[in-house]
């Protein structure tokens, strides 16, 4: 049953049965007693939260500060993707569904849901832009690459345009020169992994036309370069989305663990 | 070109304009300054709850406002939170029980009792929640905290909810008549009041007797001088005509004034102060005109038969009429009986004899420590201590003489008996305040504004015999009737889909309301 959208149909089985049996346990308890986060039940779903924070959490620990990493990290990110869901569940649970009226808690609740959001978007976007990306292009670039492929790309086309005729030049200095000197990100490319790139090389024709044979092989390389170049811009533009979806998601981790622990202290000092 | 030397010439570049593949693996760019934001955004809001937990009282890790109530204490924590501690009971009890008994007002002691004075009901239960586990706050200010939802109640009360197995009225499960000892018809009163009052509408006629609070939930108790007097015991009202007797005579008879005034017994100073023209002497024998509600020559004479009856009477003599009320009631017989006896004491101050003065003090320092101990809600009181039993009758009475004293008894209290029962040589005492409810409450104008009086007053046919304008229906109208509705009368309004059918729409977890205007208390 495993797609590209459910790695373990074990652990996606495994976080329905713990929604159902949280949510049943949440039902008797609104049904025969009273949801507050001070009484009994409200503290355990708080703690259950809590823990599964902390189990959440040590998927970053696992990468950054343990020397002896126990467990496959697979294993580490399915509780991190499961368990930041469920956590929020037992959040809700823990509050009633309902938003807190404090400071510190309304907070708490507020990060919890970008951080548990946030995290869901990284997971989406994990999935679905990998698979826009094999679907319509032709190369696949490391991100951190793209800056100097695309400065090699530059170099070798204003090389190469040096050698053309007046109307190849001027139409590499008016129409290529801005596209090739950064990459560019456009949204397009979400939309469209092509973004187009087949009618943006339909003007490479019009000129092709009018030009000699020797210049249209000049051109034809011109237009290789600058089609590799619309696909690194591609790939820019949805790497760029992997890459920073996380600064989204781990600053604000960052505080809520604080706020979190501010939490913790204030309920069991008061 | 051949495979071989095709591969070869892509060999380290890739795509169609042959870009060079990396010289070496390519590490992800760093990360820090994500952790860095992070860092800095989680250092700072710290420091700021470090700041406001010890310079501003921790306001910031409140979770949530305080009621309006409790508003005032939001800039102090301490004052209801201990540190590494629960909200005790006692930072509550600080302002919350300021008055009261030692039983408490806001106590599960209270509670268990519910205005009974049965202490045999304080059986503490396993799961008592302390008062921030139904009163929650922190919820917000308009937050309602003395509204507590069902779920607390049921916690302990297995009643499911009002609609759904909860009991019948205690009157209504046992069959508890109405305790009000007297000789009454609604019926016949209703159409009394309409025709003197000249009013249309038979519910109208309720409240020239029941007069409500002025909140307008309940009914001030019957009193004979204001609703009764009027029509009962007017001027023409007298006794019959009595043989004069004394205690020893074989035969019952009455003291006359003059015999009651040279006795001197304690409590007859009124003999001093009544009408000697109200007694009319014919032969050996004497009557009484007018005669008044608790007429003081009367219950003297009526304590005197009694005590041939019934030598060992004890407190009763103390008590104007019987003992006949409910367990709970007890301590209004002793209060009775401690004020009789303050009456004693005051008539004995005239005594020029230092002796008797001296005694006198003693007396009164006692009288005093009884009241103390009648306001101790631990103190059992038992009300038949006060009782005149049939039992007790004295064996040297034969039988016949008995009869004799129970016949002119009835004589003497013939005119008592147009509403009264006597029994034993005692007016029974009429339950004036009608206590049905004691552990509900219940507001009669929230009620009136949409039901009328005898919509739900039904267990007396009111309306019917009314319109009948015949002679009392005494089966089906009389005061041992409880004329109060049963459950499923309530139940026809208050659902879930109608009036609010909630435990605190009828109950009060602190049942306690009385002393509340002792401001004096506060100040303390």
């Amino acid at each position: 049953m495993s797609n590209r959208w459910i790695q373990s149909p074990r652990w996606f089985l495994g976080f329905w049965i713990a929604v159902g049996v949280c949510l049943l346990l949440y039902l008797a308890n609104a049904l025969f007693g009273q949801v507050r986060p001070g009484n009994t039940l409200g503290i355990a779903y708080g703690i259950m939260a809590t823990v599964l924070f902390v189990a959440v959490f040590a998927f970053a620990l696992r990468r950054r500060l343990m020397k002896f990493r126990p467990g496959r990290t697979w294993y580490y990110l399915q509780v991190h993707v499961y368990g930041g869901a469920l956590f929020m569940l037992l959040v809700f649970m823990h509050t009633g569904f309902k938003m807190p009226q404090g400071i510190l808690t309304w907070w708490l609740w507020m990060l919890s849901i970008w951080v548990v959001g946030s995290g869901l978007l990284g997971v989406v976007l994990q999935k679905w832009i990998p698979m826009l990306l094999n679907s319509g292009l032709s190369i696949e670039v490391h991100y951190d690459r793209i800056p100097e492929l695309i400065a090699d790309i530059r170099h070798r086309a204003e090389s190469l345009a040096t050698t053309c005729d007046y109307a190849t030049r001027e139409f590499y200095r008016k129409t290529l020169a801005p596209i090739l000197a950064t990459p560019k990100t456009r949204l397009i490319y979400y939309l469209d992994i092509t973004g187009g790139i087949q009618a943006r090389t339909e003007q490479f024709d019009y000129l092709r036309a009018l030009l000699p044979e020797d210049e249209q092989e000049k051109l034809d390389d011109l237009q290789a370069m600058y089609k590799t170049k619309l696909e690194i811009d591609a790939h820019y533009t949805l790497q760029k989305a992997l890459r920073w979806w996380l600064y989204l998601h781990v600053p604000v981790s960052l505080v809520l663990i604080v706020l979190l622990a501010l939490h913790i202290f204030a309920v069991v000092y008061y | 070109m051949t495979r071989k030397s095709e591969k070869q010439g892509k060999k380290g570049f890739f795509s169609d304009v042959r870009l060079p593949v990396a010289k070496r693996y390519v590490y992800p760019s760093a990360r820090a300054k994500m952790f860095i934001i992070g860092g800095v955004g989680a250092v700072v809001i710290a420091a700021l709850f470090v700041v406001n937990i010890t310079a501003q009282q921790g306001t910031l890790i409140s979770n949530g406002p305080l009621s309006s109530n409790h508003a005032p204490f939001g800039d102090d924590c301490a004052t209801c939170h201990t540190p590494f501690g629960d909200v005790s009971d006692g930072q509550c009890a600080v302002c919350h029980e300021k008055y009261g008994d030692e039983v408490g007002v806001h106590t599960f002691t209270s509670h268990y009792l519910y205005r009974t004075g049965d202490f045999s009901r304080d059986v503490p239960a396993p799961n008592e929640p302390a008062c921030s586990g139904c009163h929650t706050e922190h919820v917000g200010r308009e937050a309602l905290i003395t509204q507590v939802t069902d779920t607390q109640c049921l916690a302990c009360h297995d009643y499911d909810s009002f609609n759904k197995h909860h009991p019948e009225f205690d009157f209504a499960a046992e069959a508890i008549p109405d305790a009000a000892n007297l000789k009454f018809s609604h019926s016949h009163h209703v159409l009394e009041v309409k025709d003197r009052e000249d009013v249309g509408d038979v519910e109208q006629t309720c409240l020239y007797c029941h007069n409500p609070d002025p909140d307008g939930k309940n009914f001030q108790a019957i009193d004979f001088d204001r609703h009764c007097d009027a029509c009962h015991l007017t001027t023409s009202a007298a006794t019959p005509w009595l043989a004069v007797g004394d205690a020893s005579a074989e035969t019952p008879g009455v003291l006359t004034l003059e015999t009651i005034q040279a006795q001197q017994t304690p409590g007859t100073r009124w003999s001093y102060f009544i009408n000697p023209g109200e007694f009319q002497q014919r032969g050996e024998t004497v009557r009484k005109r007018p005669l008044y509600h608790e007429d003081p020559w009367l219950l003297e004479n009526l304590k005197t038969l009694r005590r041939v009856l019934y030598p060992a009477t004890s407190l009763a003599d103390l008590l104007k009429a019987s003992a006949d009320v409910e367990p709970r009631d007890a301590k209004k017989l002793y209060e009775e009986a401690l004020a009789t006896l303050r009456d004693y004491n005051e008539a004995l101050r005239a005594e020029p004899d230092q002796q008797v003065q001296d005694e006198l003090e003693n007396i009164e320092m006692l009288l005093k420590y009884v009241d103390q101990r009648l306001r101790d809600p631990y103190s059992p009181l038992d009300e038949t201590r006060f009782a005149v039993s049939a039992a007790s009758l004295d064996t040297s009475i034969t039988a016949e003489q008995a009869e004799a004293y129970h016949q002119f008894i009835d004589e003497l209290t013939e005119p008592c008996q147009e509403c009264h029962y006597v029994e034993n040589a005692t007016i029974l005492r009429a339950q004036a305040d009608q206590e049905v409810f004691t552990r509900a409450e219940f507001d009669h104008r929230a009620h009136i504004i949409q039901r009328r009086c005898l919509d739900c007053h039904d267990a007396i046919p009111i309306r019917e015999l009314t319109a009948l304008d015949a002679a009392p229906d005494s089966t089906r109208d009389h005061a041992g009737i409880q004329n109060i509705p049963t459950i499923a009368s309530c139940q026809t309004c208050h659902s879930d889909a109608e009036a609010a059918n909630t435990c605190i729409t009828c109950h009060l977890f602190h049942p306690d309301k009385s002393q509340r205007g002792n401001l004096l208390l506060y100040l303390e």
